[in-house]
């Protein structure tokens, strides 16, 4: 099935939630989201017989700019049909919350908490989200492009990068 | 009187601990002998890929790539090389399509000649290890050849290759060829088919498909359960469409299908398939050609993102990268194949003793420096 | 032995003023002391041999650098290891703690005293010494506890814990095992046991092959018991495959986590005097001690076993291939234990052909010991103990039935 077809499959089953699709300006064509149907919209991808995505190959967030919302990327696969789809939904930079697939993926677990970890995205029912490369500890979300290095870690001078 | 009853113990195996592979830390709780919780703590090895990323130019990107996954550093620049340029659009040379494959190959045989030798060290046979480590030294040999490097080698660069190949290397390699397929006869002979191995291996630690599946377990891990998804079969990439070659599946010999001991296997049969893919590639390799011809000047992809994934010896090797027109990417996510094949260590280790911990562990085959990156 | 000593001293007309029993007593220290070199420079040896045994059977050298082909490799390790820290970790039992390496050494030590190296040379000829022996040993697996319980750790726990189940597991079959030699001699005097293998008889009482008559060769079910015993007592000094007391790389270093320097070289150095132990006791036990296997045959027949053993090796050494280099792998690691044990062998053989048949057989021993380490895996826990009681108790309870009816068959006793 192309793209395009899962795409027109979900806008008619979800409507409003299913924003739009992006062909142009990426090699792996994407639906763009809702936050918060993130999940109901996985689980259909998974469960629908035609369509079967079985894999969550990656779960990417995303900084443009360091002003604009943040995004969060899901590449899905179907080991059996071998077919590929990508979903992308916008979240807002302080406190945006996206649905955790973690629970039907158990791939996204520990990948949400790596976005979780360094661009502070939260993930809604989430079983455990802490992060996951840093220390509990650490100040700020690393890969934001707004993060701005703390001066001290635990007492120890952090290097700045010039 | 109150009741007698057994407390659990949590043991830190780690971050300095001989069979962590690297700096890897599980919390375990135990009963006794029995592991009833396995939780790994990751990060120890942070060294901030995606941040440097950010801050570096296209080509500047390489080296770091090779760092992440250090034992199959011609994978990961390839991965990586492949999809900046399919962000580029850039045709390649036959002759660097082919040296590429073969070095690709090469290092996955050093890589899972690393993997077996040190499961072998992990269930306690130590002998193995260094017959593994004396054929990947030839393999090494080749890449110092080439790059000059022995583990890291900024080899595969954006539309080429950094230079060719010196004189003697085909004849080299051929060498090393025809010596290897005896070599795993040897491995077998000590190893596979040991009864104390069998006994430690098989049977301990099944995965089923769909938790491989559902964990993101890829590579030989997801095979040696008898899911028959390789990268280079049902989504070509580079040439590997042009090669005569099987992908060995778990079969369940002498246990259950996706037990340690398949996952062993499945490494040791996928050595001779590369050696088979490094052969034809090495008979159909072009004479002439330039591997720096298709290099570009400057780099600077289109406005966009992709997500391209190719068959690392670990799994899927999977870039996302995002580029807003300039010169440095404005996004690079690695998703690493060990950073999911790990996570699925405390579904399938639950229940087991700390040796069997140990040895699924091992069988997974992680490296920690593309865990944490 | 003592006993000589003391009369040779005496017999020096300056020395014989001293009391006989201030004599007695010097001679007792002066026994001791050999018995403890003995074992400190066969450590040594021992250390030096296995490295070269597991390099070459890995396709390298080994020790190459000090002294020539690294002969003095381990004795500069030994020094170093004397002059390194003391350290007791803060939260350790501190008296446990020192005292349980002592303690492991003293009972790998003192099990030599009923040792016969010869006709002669043995310590203290008791008339109880397999009882001894096997009692004495088992006191190292005090000592590892202690050692483990007192560095406060939990992988020193969980080594000493895995190590006492084991050794105390394993002491049933071994122990029987060697009941079903005690049952045909008739004696735990180990001299007596050597004694009454001597003289050359048939394979198994009837087939017609002229052999020895050791205990090895007396009866299927002895023959059994050798394997039998060997497995257990691989596994009662905490050898690969059944290391798991220590397993490096599960376990860190077990029960030996904590400790460094000095009271670390004690534990190596026991345990290489308790795989000396045991295979001094195969020798003793199933291999006719120090009776030449050579002394009760006629030219003819010493002859066709020499030619049949070299044949037997001419087959161990195949031809391997590595690069630009040939090598005999299982052959020159054969050799290198041997050479080890045969220059100086040779001098021994010269002044004691005795000491030098059992030192060849215990080496011989030692080698094998070697072999499984640098080839086998390690068993679980679980399946060590499934190997014990469900495997080797039940063979080694055949066996001493099995002996006692074949002893029956064969006329040895009568009803």
């Amino acid at each position: 099935m192309t793209e395009q077809e899962i795409y027109s499959g979900l806008r008619g089953k979800f409507g409003e939630k299913v924003l739009e699709f992006m062909e142009e300006g990426t090699l792996n064509p994407t639906a763009v989201i809702k936050a918060d149907s993130v999940a109901e919209i996985c689980l259909f991808l998974k469960n629908n017989e035609s369509l079967q995505f079985d894999s969550l190959m990656n779960l990417a967030a995303h900084d443009p700019d360091g002003e604009s919302e943040l995004s969060v990327i899901y590449h899905l696969y179907s080991t059996n049909l071998n077919h590929y789809f990508t979903l992308k939904t916008h979240v807002s930079r302080e406190n945006g919350v996206v649905e955790s697939v973690a629970n039907i993926y158990r791939t996204a677990d520990w990948h949400e908490r790596e976005a979780y970890d360094l661009f502070g995205i939260k993930f809604n029912d989430h079983p455990d989200l802490k992060r996951i490369l840093l220390e509990e500890d650490w100040e700020g979300h690393p890969l934001k492009k707004d993060y701005v290095t703390a001066e001290f870690y635990r007492g120890m001078r952090i290097e700045k990068v010039k | 009187m109150g009741r007698l009853h057994a407390e659990e113990m949590i043991l830190n195996m780690g971050p300095q601990h001989p069979s962590t592979h690297g700096v890897l830390r599980l919390k375990l709780t135990t009963d006794g002998e029995i592991v009833s919780k396995i939780e790994p703590v990751i990060g120890y090895l942070h060294r901030s890929f995606e941040k440097h990323a950010e801050n570096l130019e296209y080509q500047m990107v390489t080296p770091f790539t090779g760092r992440c996954d250090y034992l199959a550093a011609m994978g990961s620049e390839h991965g990586y090389a492949m999809a900046v340029e399919k962000m580029l659009g850039i045709e390649l040379p036959e002759r660097v399509e082919y040296l590429r494959v073969i070095f690709a190959e090469l290092q996955r045989i050093a890589s899972h000649l690393v993997a077996v030798g040190t499961f072998g060290l992990d269930v306690g046979a130590i002998t193995p290890f260094i017959y593994c480590f004396r054929e990947r030294e030839l393999i090494l040999d080749l890449f110092e050849m080439a790059s000059g490097g022995r583990l890291l080698y900024n080899y595969i660069w954006i539309g080429g290759l950094a230079h060719d190949i010196p004189p003697g290397f085909v004849e080299k390699a051929y060498e090393f060829l025809d010596a290897f397929d005896k070599r795993v006869d040897e491995y077998n002979q000590i190893l596979t088919g040991n009864k104390i191995f069998v006994e430690r291996a098989a049977d301990i630690g099944v995965m089923t498909p769909e938790v491989a599946i559902n964990y993101g377990v890829t590579g030989p891990s997801l095979r040696a359960s008898g899911v028959n998804i390789d990268i280079r079969r049902t989504q070509p990439y580079s040439i590997y469409d042009r090669f005569d070659f099987d992908v060995p599946l778990g079969e369940g010999l002498q246990g259950t299908v996706g037990d340690s001991w398949d996952r062993y296997y499945v490494r040791v049969l996928e050595m001779r398939e590369s050696a088979k893919i490094v052969r034809q590639a090495l008979e159909q390799l072009p004479v002439e050609g330039d591997v720096q011809a298709a290099v570009p000047r400057r780099i600077k992809p289109p406005v966009g993102e992709i997500y391209f994934r190719s068959e690392n010896p670990r799994g899927e090797l999977g870039y996302y990268i995002v580029s807003d027109g300039k010169n440095i990417p404005a996004r690079v996510k690695m998703r690493s194949p060990a950073f999911s094949n790990l996570s699925v260590i405390n579904e399938i280790g639950q229940g087991w003793m700390i040796s069997d911990v140990i040895a699924i562990l091992g069988s997974l085959d992680i490296v920690l420096g593309e865990i944490d990156r | 032995m003592i006993q000589s000593l003391a009369n040779w001293i005496l017999s020096f007309d300056i020395l014989s003023g001293l009391g006989s029993s201030l004599v007695w007593g010097l001679s007792l220290f002066i026994v001791a002391a050999l018995i403890f070199v003995f074992v400190a420079v066969n450590a040594i040896v021992l250390v030096y041999v296995e490295r070269k045994v597991s390099a070459f059977m890995q396709v390298r050298l080994g020790p190459m650098r000090v002294g020539k082909f690294g002969v003095l490799q381990t004795v500069a390790d030994a020094l170093k290891l004397l002059q390194k820290e003391d350290i007791i970790p803060e939260k350790a039992d501190k008296v446990l703690f020192t005292i349980g390496p002592w303690t492991i050494l003293v009972a790998s030590v003192a099990t030599f005293a009923a040792i016969p190296f010869s006709d002669t040379l043995l310590a203290a000829n008791m008339n109880i010494g397999l009882f001894y022996v096997i009692s004495i040993s088992s006191i190292v697996v005090l000592g590892i506890v202690m050692a483990g319980w007192a560095s406060n750790n939990k992988w020193s726990l969980y080594g000493a814990m895995r190590s006492a189940a084991q050794i105390i597991s394993y002491e049933i079959p071994v122990g029987i095992t060697l009941v079903a030699v005690v049952a045909v001699v008739g004696s735990l005097n180990l001299q007596t046991i050597i004694q009454s293998q001597g003289g050359v008889g048939n394979l198994f009482h009837w087939i017609p092959i002229p052999l020895p008559n050791w205990y090895i060769f007396h009866s299927p079910f002895l023959f059994l018991a050798a394997f039998v015993y060997m497995i257990g007592a691989t596994a009662e000094i905490n050898r690969t495959p059944f290391d798991i007391p220590e397993s490096e790389s599960e376990l860190v270093a077990g029960f030996m986590t904590e400790f460094s320097g000095l009271r670390w070289a004690l534990f190596f150095l026991s345990e290489y005097a308790n795989a000396t132990l045991v295979a001094f006791l195969v020798s003793i036990v199933f291999l006719g001690g120090w009776q030449s296997p050579f002394a009760s045959y006629s030219g003819a027949q010493a002859a066709l076993l020499v030619i049949s053993l070299v044949a037997i090796m001419w087959t161990v050494f195949v031809k391997v291939k590595i690069g630009r280099l040939s090598m005999y792998p299982l052959g020159i690691s054969i050799l290198t234990t041997m050479a080890a044990w045969l220059f100086p062998g040779f001098a021994i053989w010269l002044a004691s052909p005795g000491l030098f048949w059992i030192v060849l057989k215990a080496a011989s021993i030692i080698f094998l010991l070697m072999w499984f380490r640098w080839t086998f895996p390690r068993l679980r826990v679980d399946q060590l103990m499934y190997v014990s009681w469900k495997v080797i108790l039940p063979i080694s309870l055949i066996n001493l039935m099995g002996v006692a009816v074949w002893m029956w068959l064969s006329g040895e006793i009568q009803f």
